[in-house]
């Protein structure tokens, strides 16, 4: 009966009911108590499966990569409640992306940075309860004997200040892409805003202006490495030995504790007062027609905005409360020392028309953004025969073929590079094609298409070629990638230990992504993708994401 | 010991059934009504008390869809929707005027003046300034027409010794989506034609001065709630003015009277002299709209609106109104108030503005 009266809390009324026939059965009829057992045993059954209906339901919630300090309240909700959270990652603008297609309907929930990205996004209205968990601002992290040496301390910055220092080559940083993320697009719509001397909005026209253009390019060369989402890029600058970042002040926290925790320098947050803009990281319903998954969410939406948990939150260094400030926040958190200030008014630019804001990202692609230089290694090994070759051959047309491309704005610009290097147990060819002429594009695929798979495999002598041809460019002019498409079974030639020690040798900061195919093994990439910094796709789910992030989207 | 098993499972059956049945069998058939509503009403329509009346009452669940006041209007498809909730007269007008055929009944059932959100350090600003005066407790806009002469002057933040960045406006839904910026339009469009109803032969002038006003504001949500949410959430440097209907401050306060006691100084409603009222209004498009219309005039509902969502109800007046009024400190009476421009001009104007 224990059970019983579990399941009434979850499953309500219904549940009490057969309670109450249950007993009068027992009463009335006083049969054997065999009987009764196996009734009641039948009973317990049934309510297990009814009560089940609840207790055991999953909300996939499409969020911004700099929510997954928040995984462990998620996880105390699961234990209290029996619903499951299930997070994907993702940045903001990609999320805006989904929300304008049918492709949002695979979750029930979506968390992005801001709420301006659902905004703009569901044109279809099929967001609801949105509410704001907690708000953070975009700010400058600059390694802070930087930021003394650059007089950025102690005083009012603003975003021209710090194009200067950019420009000047006396500062570089990392950034998300604009077009993934919010606090990327964010900053780059704050750039161009400053750029054109700090007019009220950003017009259709004002996008047209050559020196802009020129200033933007500029500018932008200045990244050095970049992601798809915030938390990433937190974690991208933790591992590489970088000077600044533009991310929220809650990852600049973040960042800094881990930085103190490991004896390094931390960051100072500096808040430009002309430019960039404040996330409130809103969670909203995904209206899929689902009472029980509405339930659901409404309980986790409270339970996110209860007392307990949003002192939990404030703790994260986010921002809680209302207002966009904290005042007497606590500064082994919110610390002065970091230049972080959580009572700070941020006063920010207007964010342009909508219209304007997705002109800018298209030409932040197409213009704008360094170039993009990819070496593609596509392994023709014997083991790739059958689904993992036809995948591949697949997933190649789809980057190359100009027209399918650009439905995911993969298109090419004529200041790219593109290489592919076929190889199994040796490097089989290797194809060039400059810029983004589509008849030289389909030349390649028929190359791709016409080679067939065999022999051994060796990946490690195909990315050290890769390599070798990047530096045989000038590619700090571009954002260079190594892009392996494989099973991930290298069992001829060089190993590991030969590619490590070659790749340390050049010390040249490529990332080597790899895009699994066919009956893949992670093992041996996983060791290339942490040597490199880099990422594992998978060929079936991620092809768009891995081909955004080679090609310097993010 | 067969027999017994297969008697146990019919019995399990019956007892299953009988659950089924007695859980859902004891109330009247329930409707579920399906319509779009204004982002401002959605605290209405989720309160559970509300709820509880419209489906014990009258059996009714409303399952809504929020979309902008202007916006829902114009639709070319209503699918299997039951009623539209628009925030405004004019979005019935034009309702009836392009696709009259399909209603068959509208009524308004609640009201709430537009005012202006802001916050205590800018209110105390514009006090010293002369835009505006506090009487009995409550902010009045009572120079609105010289505030928006220097907004159009470009008048800076800073000019008035606040430490914000850029120009004064007044932010706004975008007035071709969402009923409060719609509003707002109409009342800029006044002030700029000096203080006196816009009419046709003033749009020619009005038009293009209000355009370059409300330009300069960039992006533009959709929803007044958004908008709200966004100003109460970002604070005062994402937005020191903010277009909105007073029922959202009050519905706030109310729903959160703890977080309201520590903000209320910070916060300020400001009252625009004149100002426009905002006419709530349930336009049927099926014999299940019009149900929807006769359970909101229902006594309890009016009284749950005004008094858990500071909806203005009119004739009802409650037992909280005085209390209401003190802890958020909102004026009794809304005195000054002046008519929107006629459909038709709102209409010339909202091209202009969209073009």
């Amino acid at each position: 009966m224990i059970r019983l009266a579990i399941a009434v809390d979850k499953k309500g009324l219904s549940v009490k009911r057969i309670k109450e026939w249950d007993q009068q059965f027992i009463n009335d009829e006083g049969t054997t108590k065999m009987k009764k057992n196996f009734i009641i045993l039948l009973l317990v059954g049934i309510i297990f499966l009814l009560s089940g209906c609840s207790s055991n339901e999953t909300l996939t919630i499409i969020s911004g990569s700099e929510n997954e300090t928040l995984e462990p309240i998620l996880k105390d909700f699961e234990r209290e409640t029996g619903i499951h959270v299930e997070m994907q990652y993702k940045g903001s603008v990609d999320m805006m992306m989904e929300m304008q297609t049918d492709a949002i309907n695979q979750y029930d929930a979506v968390w992005p940075a801001n709420s301006l990205w659902i905004s703009i996004g569901d044109t279809s209205h099929k967001i609801e309860h949105a509410s704001s968990i907690m708000t953070s601002p975009i700010v400058f992290g600059v390694r802070k004997s930087l930021a003394e040496a650059l007089n950025l301390v102690d005083k009012d910055v603003s975003i021209h200040d710090l194009l200067e220092l950019i420009e000047g080559d006396k500062l570089r940083f990392m950034m998300t892409s604009a077009t993934q993320s919010n606090s990327g697009a964010c900053a780059y719509i704050g750039f161009l805003n400053a750029l054109l001397g700090n007019p009220d909005t950003i017009s259709l026209k004002d996008l047209e202006n050559e020196q802009l253009k020129r200033d933007v390019t500029s500018l932008l060369s200045g990244i050095n490495r970049s992601s798809g989402s915030s938390g990433w890029l937190k974690q991208l600058f933790l591992e590489g030995d970088y000077d600044a970042m533009v991310n929220y002040e809650a990852l600049v926290i973040e960042a800094n504790q881990e930085l103190v925790n490991s004896g390094k320098e931390p960051l100072y947050a500096i808040y430009p007062y002309d430019g960039l803009a404040v996330a409130d990281s809103p969670l909203g319903y995904v209206n899929n027609g689902d009472a029980d998954k509405e339930e659901a969410f409404l309980e986790l939406q409270a339970y996110l905005l209860s007392d307990k948990v949003q002192a939990e939150i404030l703790a994260l260094g986010r921002r809680t409360g209302f207002g966009g400030t904290v005042s007497e926040a606590d500064e082994r958190v919110f610390n002065p020392e970091w230049g972080i200030d959580a009572n700070k008014t941020i006063s920010g630019i207007r964010m342009p028309d909508a219209e304007v804001i997705s002109q800018a990202l298209l030409m932040y692609q197409t213009e704008f953004k360094k170039p993009s230089l990819t070496v593609y290694c596509l392994d023709y090994s014997g083991s790739m025969q059958g689904e993992g070759e036809t995948s591949l051959k697949e997933a190649m047309r789809l980057i190359l073929d100009q027209e399918t491309a650009s439905q995911y704005l993969l298109q090419s610009t004529p200041k790219d590079m593109t290489i592919v290097v076929p190889f199994n147990q040796e490097n089989i060819d290797v194809w060039v094609v400059e810029g983004n002429n589509s008849s030289e594009m389909n030349e390649l695929i028929g190359k791709i298409d016409h080679l067939d798979p065999g022999g051994g495999t060796d990946i490690y002598t195909a990315a050290m070629y890769a390599i070798d041809f990047i530096q045989s460019l000038d590619y700090e002019a571009y954002i260079p990638a190594v892009v392996l498409m494989t099973d991930g079974k290298s069992n001829d030639g060089r190993s590991f230990r030969d590619f490590e020690a070659y790749y340390e040798e050049k010390a040249m900061d490529v990332p080597v992504f790899s895009i699994l195919f066919g009956k893949a093994s992670e093992d041996q990439l996983k060791e290339i993708e942490q040597l490199t910094r880099s990422r594992i796709f998978d060929g079936k789910d991620d092809l768009i994401s891995a081909f955004k992030k080679a090609r310097g989207y993010n | 010991m067969k027999s017994k098993i297969i008697g146990a499972a019919i019995f399990l059956i019956i007892v299953v059934m009988a659950v089924v049945m007695f859980g859902s069998g004891n109330r009247k058939e329930t409707i579920t009504i399906k319509g779009y509503i204004g982002g401002e009403k959605t605290g209405f329509f989720d309160d559970e008390a509300v709820q509880e009346i419209l489906l014990k009452r009258y059996g009714i669940i409303v399952d809504y869809t929020k979309a902008g006041s202007v916006e829902m209007v114009r639709y070319n498809d209503y699918g299997d929707n039951d009623f539209l909730f628009p925030s405004s007269q004019m979005a019935l007008e034009i309702f009836k005027r392009e696709q009259g055929e399909l209603m068959l009944k509208s009524e308004q059932v609640f009201n709430s003046p537009i005012v202006i959100y802001s916050w205590g350090e800018v209110a105390e600003a514009l006090e010293a300034e002369g835009y505006i005066t506090k009487e009995n407790g409550t902010y009045f806009i009572t120079d609105f027409e010289r505030l928006i002469q220097d907004i159009e002057n470009e008048k800076s933040w800073s000019d008035i010794g606040m430490n914000l960045y850029g120009k004064i406006n007044i932010i706004c839904t975008d007035p071709n989506k969402s009923n409060s910026g719609n509003m707002y339009l109409g009342l800029l469009s006044n002030m700029l034609n000096n203080v006196a109803v816009t009419e046709d032969a003033d749009v020619d002038e009005i038009g293009p001065r209000a355009k370059s006003i409300i330009e300069r504001l960039g992006y533009m949500d959709y929803s007044s709630g958004n908008l709200f949410a966004s100003y109460i959430e970002k604070g005062m440097g994402n937005g020191p003015l903010v277009v909105g209907y007073e029922n959202q401050l009050v519905e706030f306060a109310l729903e959160n009277p703890d977080i309201w006691d520590k903000v209320r100084d910070r916060v300020a409603i400001l009252y625009p002299e004149p100002t426009i009222w905002s006419e709530h209004t349930v336009i049927a498009l099926s014999d299940n709209g019009r149900l929807l219309i006769e359970a909101l005039q229902d006594e309890e509902l009016q009284k749950l609106a005004w008094e858990n969502h500071g909806f203005r109800i009119g004739l009802v007046t409650t037992e909280r109104d005085s209390e209401i009024i003190q802890t958020v400190g909102i004026p009794e009476n809304i005195d000054q108030v002046m008519p929107l421009p006629t459909a038709d001009v709102m209409e010339t104007l909202m091209k202009i503005i969209a073009q």
